[in-house]
């Protein structure tokens, strides 16, 4: 009798942890098409807990694993952040660059995802970025280096996972200059857990910075149905003298 | 007399058009040809008018002259703009075309830009904002994709010759599938203030059907100076 009743309380737990149903597409895999955005902008700010300063607001950390919340830096390596952030026309987002993943999953502008039972698709806004995650089982690319990196996607139930790889290791995480080095890997994981809210974890590795592996959370949220990605032009308009590596260069995307 | 390989090849195209395929775009493709060099000096590629040429009016003429003079340094697509419509389509790069029921969407490997081109009836977007590509919307005609484009910014080149247009351009785009590993695309262009009539290229495209082909990241980064530049491996 016991063990039913532990029977009972363990299916009631499981139900209540797969309440929700997501919508499907005729494969079978849940749906994930639809004009995203991250839940919460603090993560694009910094990815660690931080208090409010000029231009910032004050957000939690992101960071589930380590316990703590802390980035796992290297000895040396929390110094070089710490020097990004004093020089934040460095970002190379601020150069007109993809965010790299995983930061590109969560900057403070829409993203949109479809997915067509061959690929999932990620188109970005911010920097007109793309993301084509295959899900047929090809191999991931070999000697390859970019700032999206080359990414392979399987599904775990109604999770897709998606591995990447061939980052060029000069991405940050945010704009606090928390950074990622030469040979990241990451381990994505996507899930809904409401009709609008789209769980992301990423779990990046990166021994060459980071003392162990770590793992962001990020839900997004779904944005309204009317909503549209719009044009983002960047290195058409950029004539910022301070994103120039010297002040004497030419502004860039100025016809002469 | 026909001879067998022709009606071959009419049945094999005929049934290819009664093929709910007809209508599936998916995969990656690419434009054969040099048209992206200059539209006027490809052979073919200006179909209408008949002489081949950009019918401009005079002033414009004047203004791609120039253009051509000063292309090694004043091709916008030099320092990484987007390609513009239809230059996006005529790169020697190729692009990858997705379907959902309410939209087609084109990634250029070129400088990673695309175009998300609703084909459920949705409007323009009339509030005057451009942008480098163009605002896109669809509709099937038979087999045949039509998109119109509009609200382009002024900057931007149809061609490495300096082939230009204005903010009135305004692209119908026709992609037909006419087999399975071919596509034709045509474009007719309008500009009031850069052409006398409007006028039509053509080009074939054709599918990438190499195992596990993908596209591949093309991202510009700055040189010595700070301009932006194309990483050499995409330099044609």
């Amino acid at each position: 009798m016991k063990h039913v009743a532990s029977l009972v309380i363990a299916a009631v737990c499981a139900s209540a942890q797969s309440a929700f149903t997501p919508p499907r597409l005729p494969d079978g895999h849940p749906d994930f098409g639809g004009i995203w955005m991250a839940a919460t902008l603090s993560a694009a700010f910094n990815v660690e807990e931080h208090a409010a300063s000029y231009g910032t607001p004050a957000g939690p950390s992101v960071i589930i694993d380590p316990p703590g919340g802390k980035l796992p830096y290297l000895p040396g390596m929390r110094e070089r952040a710490l020097d990004n952030d004093q020089h934040r026309e460095r970002d190379p987002v601020g150069q007109c660059h993809m965010h790299g993943v995983p930061r590109v999953m969560f900057p403070p502008f829409p993203l949109e995802i479809f997915e067509d039972g061959e690929n999932v698709v990620i188109l970005t806004e911010t920097e007109h970025g793309v993301r084509i995650i295959p899900t047929d089982g090809r191999p991931l690319l070999k000697n390859y280096s970019s700032w999206n990196g080359d990414s392979r996607g399987r599904w775990e139930g109604d999770t897709l996972v998606v591995e990447v790889r061939g980052l060029n290791g000069k991405g940050w995480l945010d704009q606090a200059g928390n950074f990622v080095g030469a040979g990241a890997t990451v381990v994505e994981r996507f899930r809904l857990t409401a009709k609008d809210t789209l769980e992301y974890e990423a779990t990046v590795s990166n021994p060459a910075v980071f003392s162990r592996s770590f793992t962001v959370r990020v839900p997004l949220r779904r944005r309204p149905a009317d909503v549209e990605l719009l044009e983002y032009g960047c290195i058409e308009g950029e004539r910022d003298a301070a994103h120039l590596p010297s002040t004497n260069a030419p502004a860039n995307g100025e016809r002469k | 007399m026909i001879r067998p390989a022709l009606v071959l090849l009419l049945v094999t195209a005929a049934a290819w058009a009664q093929a709910p395929s007809a209508r599936d775009l998916r995969g990656i493709w690419q434009a054969k040809g040099n048209a992206y060099r200059n539209l006027e000096a490809e052979k073919g590629v200006i179909v209408d008018p008949a002489n081949g040429k950009i019918p401009y009016r005079a002033e414009a003429r004047s203004t791609a002259d120039r253009n051509f003079q000063a292309r090694a340094t004043t091709d916008p697509l030099l320092v990484c703009f987007q390609p513009g419509v239809p230059r996006a389509t005529l790169l020697p790069e190729p692009f990858q075309i997705f379907q959902q029921q309410d939209r087609v969407v084109i990634v250029y490997q070129h400088v990673h830009s695309y175009r998300v081109i609703f084909t459920d009836g949705r409007p323009h977007y009339d509030d005057g904002i451009e942008f480098y590509m163009g605002d896109s919307r669809g509709h099937w005609e038979g087999n045949t994709l039509v998109v119109d484009a509009t609200n382009f910014k002024p900057e931007n080149w149809l061609d490495a010759a300096g082939h230009f247009h204005s903010n009135k351009l305004h692209v119908i785009e026709r992609y037909t599938r006419d087999a399975p590993n071919t596509m034709r695309y045509e474009a007719t262009l309008e500009d009031p203030e850069v052409f006398q009539r409007p006028w039509t290229i053509r080009a074939e495209l054709a599918r990438h059907t190499e195992p596990n082909f993908q596209l591949i990241e093309h991202e510009c980064d700055r040189d010595a100076q700070g301009a932006y530049r194309h990483p050499p491996q995409f330099l044609k």
